[in-house]
């Protein structure tokens, strides 16, 4: 009887611990506001040994790269904030639950959600990153290289300063992947498989936003003219890259992990996913209710939409269970109208509108 | 039970009810100031800032407000592209063609700081190309794609409209002389204006005629002599045809009589050489004898203007 209790104890203990660490994320660093790099000189190593979430491999590179962590906490940011976007008319809504695991335990499962929100977590790093060396931010970076296309007309000129994309991509692979790949695996187990899927996941959020970035061009010529016309290499907008993504997550391909330590699809008759498709391993869960095991915060109390059939809909938002109505006064500006000069006059308006909650 | 259930479902109703049968009343009040936009779909970027105005930006800083919004509608980033853009627009400032071509111009350019940007309306950008348009053309530039009207919103209350152009005249409208007739009398006033054209060439006129809205000058083949060749070739020179756009029905005192020579400037757009000044060839003019001979050391801005006229006179 002493040993068995020892032996529950044991396996408590490790369960916890191996919760503890994986709750930890990068993604904190859009919760915590990470501080200017001059703050950075006064004690470097405590710093970067302070900040939450980082594994070890990615604080050696905090170390190595103090100024860039800002811009990975603006991109995390970004990301998160893209994804909330993406979901907001999902049982799911990418809430973050606390400043250190951020999403909570939703993320332990290795499902299309998780999957959409490492890509776009990556996105967001890879965008941040490129935009700040073009901003002459990062002193290991500055503008674009990129080449000039083939297909620009000769008189056009090539060379504003363009958004760093390469050196973005480059950084955020290194990073956002340090997590995954510092870590040994046993060949073919599921820590394994879902490993793979995050790093697969990455690279799909991270190329979104390298193959999007396309040519900026202004005319500068006299009196506006486009007789002087400058391009460069320029993001795309972060809602187009998250639209992008958020159709890859429509089509995300399940995958399972061989004994061999691959990923293959679970269903041979569909198509083979590229390095830009998400991949998941596991089946989501409902969402519906609150379910302190898979980390799901539920619907209860959730705004819907009475008249929607779609997901925003109250019969699916509530998974059947009904709603509650209730009307609500909303105060904002109408009628306003810009006066020379200069300044908006406005009326405020109330309004009495039905609103619907899940039970 | 059912007593109590009952009452409180009656105030309920009435609370409801007395909501829901108040009318949507507007309660004025004003609000100014800037704040910072929410990023609407941008990607992690500077948000934009609010600044003054700079007194070395003199196409917005008499505009009737103060502070701008950066970058500025026309996806200028930084003061200095600003400046350099916005200066080749004083001129057509100077030439008044329409009354508020200042307003509209600074609407996009040096754009009022509040929460939400404020374009031109749709109507204020058509009075300004209707008015300035065609003294561009006259020097051969097109209204800029930047300009274009449908670019901006049809007219509505948070847009700026017309502000000084309904104002009604205040002198009898004379007809004006043509764009390229006004002349220069200074040395340094023709000098800018051979900074701004393309070729320089004594000459003489041969015949006009009337070509649509243009004037066409008809040079004689003799007495030519190129003072500033810029995109000309000897070729161009033997048989000379200046188009005067937009000057078929203003007056130009200097072309009343085609007898002896003309200095004329000009530019080539398109394979079309428009004439920008002329003047009679006066040899007894110091002014005009300073400025031919000492042309090429006039100190001409790398960004000049792109037409330089007589000034309206104050």
């Amino acid at each position: 009887m002493p040993s068995l209790l020892l032996v529950v104890v044991a396996a408590l203990l490790s369960s916890w611990a191996q919760l503890l660490t994986d709750a930890n994320s990068w993604w904190s660093l859009a919760l915590n506001p990470v501080q200017r790099p001059e703050m950075f000189i006064i004690g470097a190593q405590p710093v970067c040994s302070q900040l939450p979430g980082l594994s070890p491999g990615q604080r050696k590179l905090c170390q190595l790269y103090q100024e860039h962590m800002s811009y990975i906490g603006e991109g995390a940011k970004t990301g998160i904030r893209e994804c909330q976007h993406q979901f907001r008319q999902r049982r799911w809504n990418c809430s973050t639950v606390d400043n250190t695991s951020v999403f909570g335990r939703v993320m332990q499962i290795g499902s299309r959600e998780t999957a959409f929100t490492y890509a776009v977590s990556a996105a967001g790093v890879v965008n941040a990153i490129s935009r700040a060396c073009r901003e002459g931010e990062l002193s290991t970076c500055g503008c674009s290289r990129a080449a000039r296309p083939k297909d620009l007309p000769r008189d056009w000129l090539w060379g504003g300063c363009g958004d760093n994309v390469e050196y973005g991509y480059r950084f955020a692979k290194e990073f956002v992947d340090a997590r995954e790949r510092e870590k040994n695996f046993a060949k073919g187990s599921e820590e394994q498989g879902r490993a793979l899927m995050n790093l697969q996941n990455n690279e799909a959020g991270r190329r979104a936003v390298y193959k999007m970035a396309d040519v900026a061009c202004k005319c500068h010529g006299v009196s506006g003219s486009c007789s002087l016309k400058t391009c460069w290499l320029q993001l795309a907008e972060f809602r187009k890259v998250g639209d992008r993504l958020k159709e890859k997550y429509d089509s995300a391909a399940a995958m399972r992990i061989t004994r061999q330590g691959k990923l293959e699809l679970a269903n041979s008759r569909f198509n083979q996913p590229t390095p830009e498709d998400l991949v998941y391993v596991d089946p989501s869960p409902d969402y519906c209710l609150r379910n302190e095991t898979t980390g799901s915060l539920g619907t209860q109390g959730r705004l819907c939409n009475k008249t929607s059939e779609g997901m925003d809909g109250c019969e699916l938002m509530c998974c059947g269970r009904g709603y509650d109505r209730f009307k609500s006064v909303q105060v904002e500006r109408c009628h306003c109208r810009f006066h020379w000069c200069c300044f908006v006059r406005c009326k405020k308006c109330t309004e009495v509108v039905d609103q619907y909650v899940c039970k | 039970m059912w007593v109590a259930w009952s009452a409180r479902t009656a105030a309920l109703a009435l609370l409801l009810g007395a909501l829901h049968g108040a009318p949507t009343r507007g309660q004025e009040y004003d609000y100014y100031g800037w704040q910072a936009e929410p990023l609407h779909g941008r990607s992690y970027s500077k948000p934009p800032q609010c600044l003054d105005i700079p007194a070395d930006l003199p196409l917005c800083h008499t505009v009737g407000y103060k502070r701008m919004r950066l970058p500025n509608l026309l996806e200028h980033e930084s003061l200095a592209e600003v400046k350099q853009q916005a200066s080749s627009w004083l001129p057509l400032l100077a030439k008044r063609c329409h009354s508020d071509t200042q307003v509209f111009l600074c609407s996009l350019f040096a754009p009022v700081c509040l929460d939400r940007p404020i374009y031109p309306c749709r109507s204020l950008c058509e009075a300004a190309r209707a008015g300035c348009a065609p003294l561009m053309e006259a020097y051969g530039f097109p209204w800029p794609e930047m300009l274009h009207c449908h670019k901006f919103p049809l007219d509505n209350d948070l847009c700026i409209a017309v502000q000084f152009g309904h104002l009604p005249a205040t002198a009898p409208p004379v007809t004006k002389i043509c764009a390229q007739c006004e002349m220069e009398h200074s040395a340094d006033g023709l000098m800018e204006q051979m900074c701004s054209s393309d070729f320089v060439v004594k000459m003489r006129i041969k015949e006009i005629k009337i070509d649509n809205g243009d004037r066409k000058l008809i040079g004689a083949q003799k007495k030519k002599k190129l003072l500033k060749a810029g995109p000309l070739k000897r070729k161009d020179t033997k048989k000379l045809v200046l188009h005067m756009k937009n000057g078929a029905s203003c007056p130009c005192p200097q072309l009343d009589n085609l007898t002896g020579s003309f200095l004329v400037m000009g530019r080539k757009v398109e394979g079309q050489l428009l004439l920008t000044a002329v003047y009679r060839w006066d040899k007894k003019n110091k002014e005009m004898k300073f400025a031919v001979k000492f042309m090429f050391s006039y100190p001409c801005s790398l960004y000049y203007p792109f037409f330089y006229g007589a000034a309206e006179p104050h």
